[in-house]
């Protein structure tokens, strides 16, 4: 049966917050995003198909995509590694290294481009050791993972490091009284409770790729059908003042990420509700 | 399997938890660890499932050195007192974990494990919860499936957590029951660690009393309640009144409630207290009054029935009382702890009557 009682709350204001939230999210979100989409209409169903099915601008999607992926694959794996290395263990500099994290976060995406760009180059500090391995890391699509990798750090440590940091630490010791071992214990154990929040870390860290500009452009070296991802395709053609083709491309890509973003978090959502009920 | 722990000491930095504790148990023994919080029994429970490591001493299994062998070697069942239970596994897969992670060769197969965890949910009398997660049972549920999960790797040694603390009363007293009749149903080794003296002296054949990281007393129930080794058990096990000859004084005197008998008139060595409170909990009732010569309160506890036969009593009256069992230690002893630990001694016995 229904129950009709209101239900009493800590704080008022149900209908006011709600109000804003809407509001907020209307103007900073969906009437940008609508006018994107508008703008993109301006031109023909056909003129818009040719835009995004360019071969040059179909080659652009496949590579950030492909990059982007990667990246954030790489900060899953590794972006958990620091997590769990910051919450478990005790050590002199544990607070820089934990600054060290969110740096990314406040360099300006430009001036982490060309560091990375001077030090991968094949005669940089890094670069010249993968060179002489003849691994091309600058100019190529490994540099563009590169950029990606630094500029979505911080998104899976800090996802991971405070779910990692409430994990009681009963449920390995009952594994282990068990007779479970370490490697058991983290794989059955540990990761699961903490695979929402690397799954959170990945999404973020994906989506934050698929838009970055400022520090691939100078590592990635522009080269069509090569190292060219979307945004860099969608600020030439602005620059040739082609904006409904800039929307255009734009549309697809926002669809794209939208739709991912949208099962990552579905997929989430999944393997929470399972064991969190009640 | 046979529990030797000889000398252990284990500190949390400057803390001394464990303090050069020697205790023997038997195969088969049901053991209460006892005492208030700080004392060191769970920890000395932690030491024996090798949870924690030793600072000194050492843990010998049938006789066997332990002191150094892993969690796992021991081979020992631990029930977390918050259950622990894996969130993300069912009641099934949860019971099952300990069969599931051993290596290939030694592993049961599939069905042997469906059979096992089966018979340990009817063991626990909750099969019809196998498919469900922990979140949807109740505390006294998921305190049994922990129990059936501890036992499914068949441990020689149980270990409990202090396993009733955070379930209701009611619930409480059906698991004690409940955990007895499977002990003699397993006849397993089982210590439990509990701070409810009632929890202690109802269940196990043995109850060890700590205080302060150190084993006060080693006795039957019945040892430890009748004959206590010093005044912290003495008052660790039940209610007590306190009394000094004079204020200041370090020679106490104790007395339980129960044998301090009230009459109207006077017989005997008897005190003249004036009542200034009756509590009626149930079938026992329980008296605060106040000596007329000292001026100290105390209280005596009685069944109804003799509540009903002493007549009617209310506030203010002046009754005889008989103090039938005083018990006073040897101070010499008792002078030999600490300042700070009396003090903590008396404190609780003096909350304890007001």
């Amino acid at each position: 049966m229904a129950n009709k009682k209101k239900r009493h709350r800590v704080l008022p204001g149900f209908g006011l917050s709600i109000g804003y939230t809407l509001i907020y999210l209307s103007l900073m979100v969906l009437i940008p995003i609508a006018f994107l989409f508008l703008k993109a209409s301006t031109i023909s169903l056909a003129e818009f198909w040719e835009t995004v099915t360019d071969e040059r601008v179909v080659a652009s999607y496949k590579l950030t995509i492909y990059t982007s992926f990667i990246a954030a694959l790489i900060n899953a794996v590794f972006g958990t590694l620091i997590a769990w290395v910051l919450v478990r263990y005790d050590f002199y500099g544990k607070r820089i290294i934990d600054a060290l994290v969110d740096l990314p976060f406040a360099l300006p995406t430009a001036v982490a481009g060309i560091a990375l760009t001077t030090i991968y180059a094949p005669n940089g500090w890094i670069g010249k050791y993968f060179e002489a391995m003849g691994i091309k890391v600058a100019y190529t699509p490994l540099g563009i993972m590169v950029a990606l990798t630094f500029i979505g750090l911080p998104f899976v440590v800090r996802s991971v490091q405070p779910v990692l940091h409430d994990l009681d630490r009963q449920y390995e010791e009952a594994a282990s009284t068990l007779g479970a071992s370490g490697s058991q214990i983290f794989v059955k154990i540990i990761l699961p409770a903490i695979f929402p929040a690397i799954l959170t870390g990945f999404a973020l860290a994906f989506a934050r790729a698929l838009g970055e500009y400022g520090s691939v452009v100078f590592i990635s070296g522009n080269m069509p059908m090569k190292t060219e991802i979307v945004p860099l395709l969608i600020i030439t053609k602005l620059e040739q003042f082609n904006y409904a083709g800039a929307a255009a491309i734009a549309v697809v890509m926002l669809v794209f990420s939208f739709v991912l973003l949208f099962l990552i978090n579905f997929w989430q959502w999944k393997t929470t509700k399972k064991y969190q009920m009640n | 399997m046979g529990i030797t722990i000889k000398d252990v000491s284990k500190a949390f930095g400057n803390f001394p938890a464990v303090k050069e504790v020697n205790l023997e148990i038997p195969t088969g023994d049901f053991v209460a660890l006892l005492g208030p919080s700080g004392s060191g029994k769970t920890t000395l429970l932690r030491l024996i499932a090798g949870l924690e490591g030793l600072d000194s001493g050492g843990i010998f299994f049938n006789d066997k050195d332990y002191t150094y062998k892993t969690i796992k070697e021991r081979n020992v069942g631990f029930v977390f007192q918050n259950y622990a239970l894996f969130k993300h596994m069912t009641i099934f897969e949860n019971v099952a974990f300990g069969l599931k992670v051993r290596p290939r060769k030694t592993r049961p197969s599939k069905k042997e494990i469906a059979e096992k965890v089966n018979e340990l949910l009817k063991l626990v009398q909750l099969e019809q919860l196998a498919n469900r997660y922990p979140s949807q049972l109740s505390g006294g549920q998921r305190q049994r499936i922990a129990l059936a999960r501890a036992l499914a790797v068949e441990p020689e040694v149980l270990l409990l957590d202090e396993p009733f603390g955070a379930l209701d009363a009611k619930v409480r007293q059906e698991l004690r029951h409940w955990l007895r009749e499977i002990h003699q149903r397993l006849n397993i080794t089982t210590i439990f660690v509990t701070h409810d003296q009632e929890e202690a002296l109802e269940m196990a054949d043995t109850v060890v009393v700590m205080n302060q990281g150190k084993i006060e007393q080693i006795g039957s129930p019945e040892e430890v309640y009748q004959k206590p080794a010093n005044a912290f058990v003495y008052s660790f096990l039940g209610r007590v009144n306190e009394f000094r000859d004079y204020e200041g004084s370090d020679a106490i005197s104790y007395i339980r409630p129960h044998e301090i008998a009230l009459r109207k008139f006077s017989q005997g060595n008897s005190i003249l207290s004036e009542v200034s409170h009756i509590h009626i909990i149930g079938s026992t009732v329980r008296i605060e009054l106040r000596r007329q010569d000292t001026g100290v309160l105390f209280e005596s506890e009685m069944s109804i029935e003799q509540y009903h036969n002493l007549g009617p009593v209310k506030r203010g009256d002046i009754l005889f009382a008989e103090f039938k069992n005083i018990v006073v230690f040897d101070s010499i002893s008792e002078n030999k702890k600490t300042h700070e630990a009396k003090m903590g001694i008396r404190n609780t016995l003096k909350s304890k009557l007001i």
